[in-house]
C-alpha cells in the first residue's frame, strides 16, 4: 500500500475538493485549466495550470483567451486562478519570441478584468514557483494557498546552487529570515499569501468567503509586516511616498 | 555628458545624463544608509541605495518620477528594499499624476533575499497598472546587456513603453540558464550574435515588444523619453484582442524557427549584414515594423 502522504492529489481531484460537481465545467489541455464552475452557488471563470507543467507562450495565451472571453460575455464574474507550474522552460526560441511579452499580455488582460468588476481569487494548489507564479496567481487581488503546496521563489538547494552560499548558512538564516524559507506558510509570513488552507479545511466555504470578502487594494506589504516576515517593504515604501510628497 | 554612451554609464551618470541641468532631486538618498538585512547577514557588501536610484527631475522642462538600477551592485537584482523603493516611486506616479521612467538594469529577483524580492515585483506590477488606469504614462528603458531579465524581464512588459538600444536585452532566462537547460548544441552562450539576435533590441523593436529603438547615447535616450512622456498605452478591450492576435500571429509564424534571421527576413530585414551594423533608427529604417 501507498503512503498517502507521498501521493500528490491528481488534477481533477484538486478541481472536485475545489468547486465540487461543478469542476465538470472545467476542462484541462496539455495541463492548462479553464472553464467556469460555480461557488458557494455562483458562477466563477477558471483558469490555470496543473500537473507542475512548464508555461510557455502558448499556454500564456490560451489563458488569456480565457480571460478575454470572461470579460466579454460574463461580465463581472469572479476569477479563480489555480496554480500548479514549475516555472517557464528555460528555451530560446520561447525568448527570442518574447515568452515576457506574452506574460504581460496575460497580466494585462487581468488587470482589464479587474478594473471591469472581476473579482481575483488565486489557489496556489501546487508548485507556485518563479516566472509562473509572477505571471498571474501573484496579480490577484487575494491569494490563498493549500498548505501541501510549494510556494516561493526557490528552494534553498536551488539558492545555494545559484548563490554559492552554504545551504547550511541559509538554512540557519532562513529561521529569522522566512524570505528564505519555502513552502506556503512563510510566504505568507511575507504577506504573499493571505490564508493557508489545511488539508482539513472546507476549501469550498473557504474560496466562497474568498471572493466575498476580497478587495482590489494590495494589501501584501501591510501584512507582511504585520505577521512580521517583511518587516521593511511597507516603511520604505511609505517613506518614498513621504519624501516624495514635501 | 554630450556623446556620452549611455552603456558605459552608471546609474548616476545616466540621470544627470537625462534629467535638465540640476533638477534632479533624489529620494531615500545614500547619506540615508538604507541597506539590505539580507546580504548584512550573508557577509556581502551592501550599497546605501541597495542597487536603486529613485527620485523626482525634469526632462524638457516637465515633471517625472525617476528610477535607475545599478547592475554592477548584485545584478541590479531586487531586495526586498530594491523593490519597495519601486513600488512607492509608481506609487508616487500614480498619486502625483506624473509620468515615470525606470531605466532598468537587472537580472530579476535577489536571490539572496528569497521570495521578499518575487512579492515586491508583483507589488510593483500593481502599481505599474494603477498608473496605467490613471494615463500616468510609464517607461522603461532597456539599454545594457545586463538587460531586463527575470521578474524584472515580465515587469518591464507591464509599463506602457518600452525603449531600447541595441545593446540592450529583453527576456526571463539567460543564455547561460538556457545553455544548462538544452545543451550547447541548442544555445551556445558563447555565440554572441545569437544572444544578442534571440534577446536584443532589434529583435525586439522588430516584433514589437520595444516601442522605440534608439542610438546608444544619453541625447538619443532622453529624446526617445520626450517623446512618449505625453502619451500613453490604454488597456481596453479592443487592445487585449488586438493584441491576443498579434501574439497568436507571431507565435503560428516563428514558434518552430530556430534562425533568428529568417525572423528579421520576415519582418522586412533584406541585407542582414548591413542591418547588424546599423544603430538605432537607421535600423528602424531598414526594416519595416512588425506588426
Amino acid at each position: 500500500m501507498k503512503k498517502p502522504t507521498s501521493k500528490k492529489p491528481s488534477a481533477r481531484a484538486v478541481l472536485a475538493r475545489l468547486f465540487g460537481p461543478s469542476a465538470k465545467g472545467i476542462a484541462i489541455e496539455k495541463s492548462v485549466v479553464t472553464g467556469y464552475a460555480t461557488v458557494g452557488g455562483a458562477k466563477v471563470c477558471v483558469i490555470g495550470t496543473c500537473d507542475g507543467t512548464y508555461i510557455d507562450n502558448e499556454a500564456a495565451l490560451r489563458l488569456a483567451a480565457h480571460v478575454i472571453q470572461c470579460i466579454d460575455r460574463q461580465p463581472k464574474t469572479p476569477i479563480v486562478m489555480l496554480v500548479d507550474s514549475a516555472g517557464q522552460e528555460p528555451n530560446r526560441v520561447a525568448e527570442m519570441l518574447g515568452l515576457a511579452s506574452y506574460f504581460g499580455h496575460l497580466l494585462s488582460c487581468l488587470e482589464l478584468a479587474r478594473r471591469k468588476g472581476h473579482t481575483l481569487i488565486t489557489v496556489a494548489t501546487g508548485q507556485a514557483v518563479g516566472g509562473a507564479f509572477l505571471c498571474y496567481g501573484m496579480f490577484a487581488d487575494r491569494i490563498y494557498a493549500l498548505a501541501s503546496a510549494s510556494v516561493g521563489l526557490m528552494p534553498i538547494s536551488a539558492m545555494s546552487a545559484v548563490t554559492k552560499i552554504p545551504a547550511s548558512v541559509l538554512q540557519k538564516l532562513s529561521k529569522t529570515m522566512p524570505s528564505l524559507e519555502f513552502g506556503a506558510e512563510p510566504f505568507a509570513l511575507l504577506g504573499g499569501v493571505e490564508e493557508v488552507w489545511s488539508a482539513t479545511d472546507d476549501v469550498q466555504a473557504k474560496l466562497a468567503q474568498a471572493i466575498a470578502t476580497s478587495t482590489p487594494e494590495d494589501n501584501r506589504a501591510e501584512l507582511g509586516k504585520k505577521r512580521g516576515g517583511r518587516k521593511l517593504a511597507l516603511d520604505i515604501r511609505k517613506k518614498v511616498l513621504a519624501e516624495s510628497a514635501r | 555628458m554630450s556623446g556620452a554612451l549611455f552603456h558605459e554609464q552608471t546609474a548616476r551618470q545616466r540621470i544627470a545624463a537625462l534629467a535638465d541641468a540640476g533638477s534632479f532631486v533624489e529620494l531615500l538618498p545614500p547619506p540615508e544608509r538604507i541597506t539590505s538585512p539580507y546580504l548584512a547577514q550573508l557577509g556581502i557588501p551592501v550599497s546605501f541605495d541597495d542597487g536603486l536610484v529613485i527620485g523626482h527631475a525634469k526632462i524638457g522642462g516637465k515633471k517625472i518620477y525617476l528610477a535607475a538600477q545599478v547592475g554592477q551592485f548584485v545584478g541590479g537584482a531586487v531586495g526586498e528594499i530594491h523593490g519597495a523603493k519601486l513600488t512607492g516611486l509608481f506609487k508616487a506616479a500614480a498619486r502625483d499624476k506624473l509620468p515615470c521612467v525606470l531605466i532598468i538594469e537587472s537580472g530579476g529577483v535577489r536571490l539572496h533575499e528569497g521570495s521578499a524580492g518575487e512579492i515586491a515585483i508583483a507589488e510593483t506590477m500593481r502599481a505599474i497598472f494603477e498608473c496605467r488606469a490613471l494615463k500616468v504614462p510609464t517607461i522603461a528603458v532597456i539599454a545594457t546587456d545586463i538587460g531586463a531579465y527575470g521578474g524584472i524581464g515580465i515587469l518591464s512588459t507591464c509599463c506602457d513603453f518600452r525603449i531600447m538600444t541595441e545593446h540592450g536585452r529583453l527576456g526571463i532566462s539567460g543564455p547561460i540558464v538556457i545553455e544548462k537547460w538544452m545543451g550547447k548544441k541548442a544555445y551556445d552562450s558563447a555565440n554572441r550574435a545569437l544572444v544578442w539576435k534571440t534577446s536584443g533590441g532589434k529583435t525586439k523593436y522588430l516584433l514589437g515588444d520595444a516601442d522605440a529603438l534608439v542610438h546608444d547615447t544619453s541625447e538619443a535616450v532622453r529624446d526617445g523619453i520626450a517623446k512618449l512622456l505625453a502619451k500613453s498605452s490604454a488597456v481596453s478591450l479592443a487592445s487585449v484582442k488586438a493584441r491576443q492576435k498579434d501574439l497568436e500571429k507571431r507565435l503560428k509564424r516563428f514558434g518552430a524557427t530556430e534562425d533568428p534571421d529568417a525572423v528579421w527576413k520576415s519582418m522586412g530585414v533584406r541585407n542582414i549584414e548591413a542591418a547588424s551594423l546599423a544603430s538605432g533608427p537607421e535600423f528602424a529604417a531598414l526594416a519595416k515594423r512588425g506588426k
